[in-house]
């Protein structure tokens, strides 16, 4: 159970980096086509939701872990900083200020980059 | 054997962080070569897969050669098969990102959205893909 669990929130985290790639090649000027946004945005809501339902399944399956860990409530945070991020960059892409949406994107890719280091790291465990 | 198999030493961490990252950046770089090349943005693609796929490649496979030296895995009698399954996909993606990076790169000189330089380089991005879903069932299930 627990490395099919493991395969499916990996499966999901590879999703979010998938979007994490497309939006990077538009912020460094990339064009960017109805297509890509499509299928980066859908990448990010399956994985965003992916990452979370499996992620705190595997924290429920293992006996070592528990709910309230440091390093599970510190991930859920960037979690839905992460979200709240590509929420807004969703909505405002397309709009007058490139600026600000690249900015909000750069500060989410960071997000996630901490977030693979919570899961590495796994702080307080 | 769950339990085991979330217990790591710390100083296998950055190794395991840095295989992980690249991992993550090839397969997001893929599907970006995948998307621009099947919307026929052949200069994307082709920037993609040479400033995208072969850096991120290099930082996997550089990680999973720290890890492994780490876990001493290529030590063991038998060789996991998980390890081998790695190697099988890794290595063999290099002579395919080699390809498809020529591929697209003369589609781009030659300024031609489809014909075989385009195709050849969409079904091996397509391939390595396939290859990396397989890579990450083997290496979070890992078979025995």
């Amino acid at each position: 159970m627990y490395h099919a669990l493991l395969f499916f929130h990996m499966i999901a985290a590879f999703l979010l980096a998938v979007t994490i790639v497309m939006y990077s090649a538009v912020a460094l000027g990339a064009t960017s086509s109805p297509r890509m946004l499509f299928v980066a945005d859908r990448c990010w809501d399956v994985g965003g939701l992916g990452t979370l339902i499996f992620g705190i399944w595997l924290a429920l399956n293992l006996e070592q872990y528990d709910f309230f860990d440091f390093w599970i409530l510190l991930a859920l945070a960037l979690w839905f900083v992460a979200t709240g991020l590509g929420q807004s960059v969703q909505r405002r892409m397309g709009g007058e200020d490139m600026a600000a949406v690249n900015a909000m994107h750069w500060i989410r890719t960071i997000v996630v980059i901490a977030l693979l280091v919570t899961m590495v790291w796994k702080p307080g465990a | 054997m769950s339990a085991l198999a979330a217990i790591r030493p710390d100083d296998w961490n950055i190794a395991l962080f840095v295989h992980i990252l690249g991992a993550m950046a090839l397969v997001g770089s893929l599907a970006l070569v995948l998307v621009a090349l099947a919307g026929r943005d052949l200069r994307l693609g082709y920037r993609a897969l040479l400033l995208g796929v072969l850096p991120s490649w290099i930082v996997m496979r550089g990680g999973a050669e720290w890890i492994a030296e780490k876990e001493k895995v290529n030590d063991l009698d038998p060789v996991p098969s998980w390890v081998d399954v790695g190697y099988s996909v890794s290595d063999p993606m290099l002579l395919l990102i080699i390809i498809s990076t020529v591929c697209a790169g003369l589609a781009v000189r030659r300024q031609r959205q489809d014909g075989p330089l385009r195709g050849t380089a969409l079904v091996m991005t397509v391939i390595m893909l396939v290859a990396a879903f397989v890579a990450v069932w083997a290496m979070s299930t890992k078979p025995t």
